[in-house]
């Protein structure tokens, strides 16, 4: 088991007035797995993913990935975890508007120590798998909002990391970039037998991962598994699932 | 591509960012050096400052200009870091440790303040050099401008600024330490606390805040006449009115401001337009949350133009002020130094003026209008009466008198606040008896007849001279032993006073005399000087809050970016957007800058006539100098945002 996170426990607020966002949440994660966390708003999908990527401190609980508990660890051991085993999509890219396209991929490659041809040959796989190879001198300002998503991507999967932490990686995009963007995570997780976990609300999103986890409430509701399943089929599982929960059911053909 | 090289091409493309930012360090370096340059170069010193007092004002106000350029790069680096949120999380997210994001900022910071210090000093050596020309001008100084490039100011500033990048250091470091990845990552997404409902309580704040400092201006204007009768509230006065003009400039700004925008919104009900939604209802919250802020600027604002004003008025008296205390060339005691100094002029060839002139002092009846001050047990005149100077017009070849009126000279503002003699008023001669001769005062003016020593500080009334036979017929008895003086001796120089008379008559065994020619010298000397001082500590006030709105500025437009984009969608065209943007640029600039341009008037009229004699002219000229360099940095701003809507589809 790659990750392994018991009994989260998240709240906000002082003393006074206290909201609690999660409420006592139990997840794994297989090295390998595409796992999908869905809920309406509110329901503390993103703060969850924020915890187990160490982006947020849990109030109480544990977080394990590769049995190391980093809930307990101090800056510079933290940072080096996430320099080595975690990588980050979120909707908004967070791509650095100053450098180009190679130089954002490449900037989690500069803080160790790689040799330059090295270097040169990860940015070539991960930027040919993802069809941004002939982006590399341009700049975030002249690119799309699909083509910067994928540039994102890339700069999560070039060092290889463990886990990829995805935050509504199809937010701001049109239906094609996003379905080709998630076919590309899809593929990669399969060539690089990198775990990924994703926030979504769309479940055409969702479809593309071989596990979804529903919150309500901050607890986890139920979850629902690909298996066998055709996309499709489980596409309508997911939708029917969002139904029940009481969610937005949105975009639904 | 290693990550220095990386952090290096970001910082440079990043510049332009950091542009104004590094313009405004290096200038300050550059007003520091170059004061600091000034006040160590010995031989300007020698001939400037010759007393302490002046050498003084130099080094506080040295001090000063470090003080606001702490406040001002404390101010700008924290604006900066939190723009750089974005940069400084990815960085933690791809794993860099704190300590070493620290380093990238110090490396950074370094490569920013020491290539300013470096630009600022060598800036300012040449700054120096004009400063130095200026100065002598103000002070009407003839001296050759040499100036000697000083390694001990290099070492100074050196010092300052190594001092100030530490005090930085530490700061970027806490803020570092406080800000969890988390809080970086959703910065840009807190917004100032915006949409918080206008509620009951912020009407209230309001009206009190705007009440607040009407009745502080209120109470600037009775302040002098209050303390004049009891010298006890003066202080409590001035504490009261600084404290309800500053509460009620926060509140002004934290309440006032957006009710009063409130309402015209409100008045609109619904229907906003471009204007609107770009100008007041961003205004209306950024204001509040900016309050603190925007008091302090708008504080510091009064106060500078205050202290310019105040010290611009004393300069821009000098003359009037001279013609009024020193109306001649030379003034001597004794006819017998007259004589004396007659012949030693004419021998060396300066033709004199003699001026002999006789006056009396004559007790005039106090009434309510004339007099301000208050009745006195103590006082040695006797009450209901009071001593003044009376000359008659046949003794001053340029007064024509009428029978029954009366001309003042030599009045001065400052005496308002003791007596005071309106024209059309009457006047009552009195010999404490019977007598009593009462004449129309028909003009008054500022050019004196009689030094002050003479007529003890106070005004000299010139009457007809069938009136002053027959006032000094009935001149009582001088009491108490003490005669009071009748005489004036005193002599122009017909070609001119120069150095050179002044020289000539300057000698040990010569008999004591009053010089106008030095007198001025003393006057204007100090009163430049202290304008200098107190104008070069203005500009750097001016340059730095300019700059601080200005920053502000931009990081409220990276924010409202967005906004932008959405209305061009809309189908706003650039130019209606900016409109709006121009509005706002009006509210955010002019609302400090009217605020604190109010406070400066008030304060200027409670206590200008202690300084000189005009008020109006030196007023409205610092105003409107301060008012145009500000508006430079509005201008910019408007530059900036036309640059971002441009970009914004």
């Amino acid at each position: 088991m790659l990750l392994k996170a018991t009994d989260i426990k998240k709240s906000y607020g002082n003393k006074f007035n206290r909201t609690e966002v999660l409420k006592g949440i139990d997840i794994n994660l297989n090295k390998g797995e595409f796992v999908s966390i869905m809920g309406a708003s509110g329901s503390g999908k993103t703060t969850l993913l924020n915890v187990l990527s160490s982006i947020d401190n849990v109030t109480s609980g544990h977080i394990y990935i590769d049995n190391v508990d980093f809930t307990t660890l101090k800056d510079k051991k933290l940072a080096d975890f996430r320099k080595n085993d975690l990588g980050f999509i979120f909707q908004d890219y967070n791509l650095l508007d100053t450098l180009t396209v190679k130089e954002n991929i490449m900037l989690p490659l500069s803080i160790r120590s790689m040799s330059k041809s090295e270097a040169e040959t990860q940015f070539k796989s991960v930027a040919v798998q993802l069809g941004i190879e002939e982006l590399a001198q341009k700049y975030p300002g002249q690119i799309s909002g699909g083509q910067a998503q994928r540039t994102s991507a890339a700069r999560a999967f070039i060092h290889q990391p463990k886990i990829i932490f995805a935050d509504e990686p199809t937010g701001a995009l049109d239906s094609k970039s996003a379905s080709e963007l998630l076919k590309k995570l899809q593929q990669l997780n399969e060539t690089l037998s990198t775990s990924i976990l994703m926030v979504t609300h769309d479940a055409t999103a969702a479809s593309f991962s071989h596990r979804v986890i529903f919150l309500k409430d901050g607890q986890v509701y139920t979850s629902l598994s690909r298996g066998e399943m055709s996309q499709d089929a489980y596409y309508r599982e997911i939708l029917d699932t969002q139904r029940v929960l009481g969610g937005v059911v949105d975009e639904a053909e | 591509m290693k990550l220095n090289n990386l952090v290096i091409k970001n910082f440079i493309r990043n510049l332009n960012n950091y542009a104004l930012y590094i313009f405004a360090l290096v200038f300050s370096v550059a007003l520091f050096f170059s004061l600091l340059t000034l006040t160590l170069d010995e031989n300007t010193m020698e001939e400037i400052a010759a007393s302490t007092p002046m050498s003084a004002l130099f080094s506080v106000g040295s001090v000063t200009v470090v003080i606001i350029i702490i406040l001002f790069v404390m101010f700008a680096n924290m604006i900066f870091i939190k723009r750089r949120h974005k940069e400084l999380a990815l960085f933690q997210l791809i794993g860099m440790n704190r300590s070493k994001i620290f380093r990238i900022l110090l490396l950074e910071n370094f490569v920013i303040y020491f290539g300013s210090l470096i630009g600022g000093v060598v800036l300012g050596f040449f700054i120096s050099r004009l400063l130095l020309m200026l100065l002598l001008k103000i002070m009407r100084v003839d001296m050759m401008v040499e100036m000697n490039f000083s390694p001990t100011a290099v070492l100074i500033t050196a010092g300052v600024f190594v001092f100030i990048f530490i005090v930085l250091m530490i700061q970027n470091y806490v803020f570092l330490k406080r800000s969890s990845l988390i809080n970086m990552l959703k910065l840009n997404k807190t917004s100032e606390n915006t949409g918080k409902p206008i509620g009951k309580m912020t009407i209230v704040l309001g009206i009190a805040g705007i009440l607040m400092i009407a009745l502080g201006y209120y109470m600037s204007q009775t302040m002098f006449d209050r303390a004049m009768e009891n010298p006890i509230l003066l202080p409590i006065y001035m504490v009261a009115i600084l404290l309800l003009t500053i509460l009620g400039t926060y509140f002004t700004f934290k309440y006032s401001v957006a009710f009063i925008l409130n309402m015209s919104r409100k008045s609109k009900n619904g229907h906003v337009n471009v204007n609107d939604v770009l100008s007041v209802t961003s205004v209306m919250f950024k204001m509040r949350s900016n309050a603190f802020l925007l008091t302090v600027i708008a504080v510091i604002t009064a106060i500078s133009i205050t202290a310019m004003t105040l010290s611009y008025i004393t300069y821009y008296s000098t003359d009037k002020m001279l013609d009024s205390r020193t109306p001649y060339d030379y003034t001597v005691s004794h006819a017998e130094d007259l004589d004396f100094f007659e012949d030693l002029l004419t021998e060396n060839g300066h033709e004199i003026n003699r001026v002999e002139k006789t006056f009396m002092h004559y007790n005039i009846v106090r009434t309510d209008e004339n007099t301000d001050i208050p009745e006195n047990e103590n006082s040695s005149m006797n009450s209901g009466e009071m001593g003044i100077v009376v000359a008659s017009d046949a003794e001053f070849d340029n007064f024509n008198v009428a029978q029954n009126e009366a001309k003042v000279t030599g009045t001065i503002a400052v005496l308002d606040m003791f007596m005071s003699f309106d024209e059309g008023a009457p006047v009552t001669f009195t010999d404490g008896q019977e007598f009593e001769r009462t004449v129309e005062i028909t003009e008054t003016m500022s050019e004196g007849v009689v030094p002050p020593y003479l007529s003890f500080g106070l005004p000299t009334l010139i009457i007809d001279d069938a009136v002053y036979q027959e006032l000094a017929e009935n001149k009582p008895e001088e009491t108490g032993g003490f005669e009071m003086p009748s005489e004036l001796f005193a002599f122009d120089i017909i070609d001119g006073d120069s150095e050179e008379v002044y020289e000539l008559m300057d000698q040990e065994e010569h008999p004591g005399f009053n010089s106008r020619l030095k007198e001025y010298n003393e006057m204007i000397q100090m009163s430049g000087m202290m304008a200098f001082i107190v104008g070069f500590l203005g500009f750097a006030f001016l340059l730095t809050s300019g700059c601080i709105l200005y920053f502000k500025q931009i990081d409220e437009c990276e924010d409202e970016k967005g906004s932008y984009k959405v209305l061009r969608k809309l189908g706003f065209s650039q130019g209606e957007i900016l409109k709006g943007l121009a509005l706002k640029m009006i509210i955010s600039f002019g609302i400090p800058l009217v605020i604190g341009l109010l406070h400066s008037l008030f304060a200027v009229k409670s206590g200008w006539f202690i300084f000189g004699i005009e008020m109006w002219t030196p007023m409205l000229i610092v105003m409107s100098v301060y008012t145009v360099l500000y508006s430079i940095f509005a201008l910019m701003s408007l530059v900036y945002y036309r640059k971002v809507v441009r970009n914004s589809l």
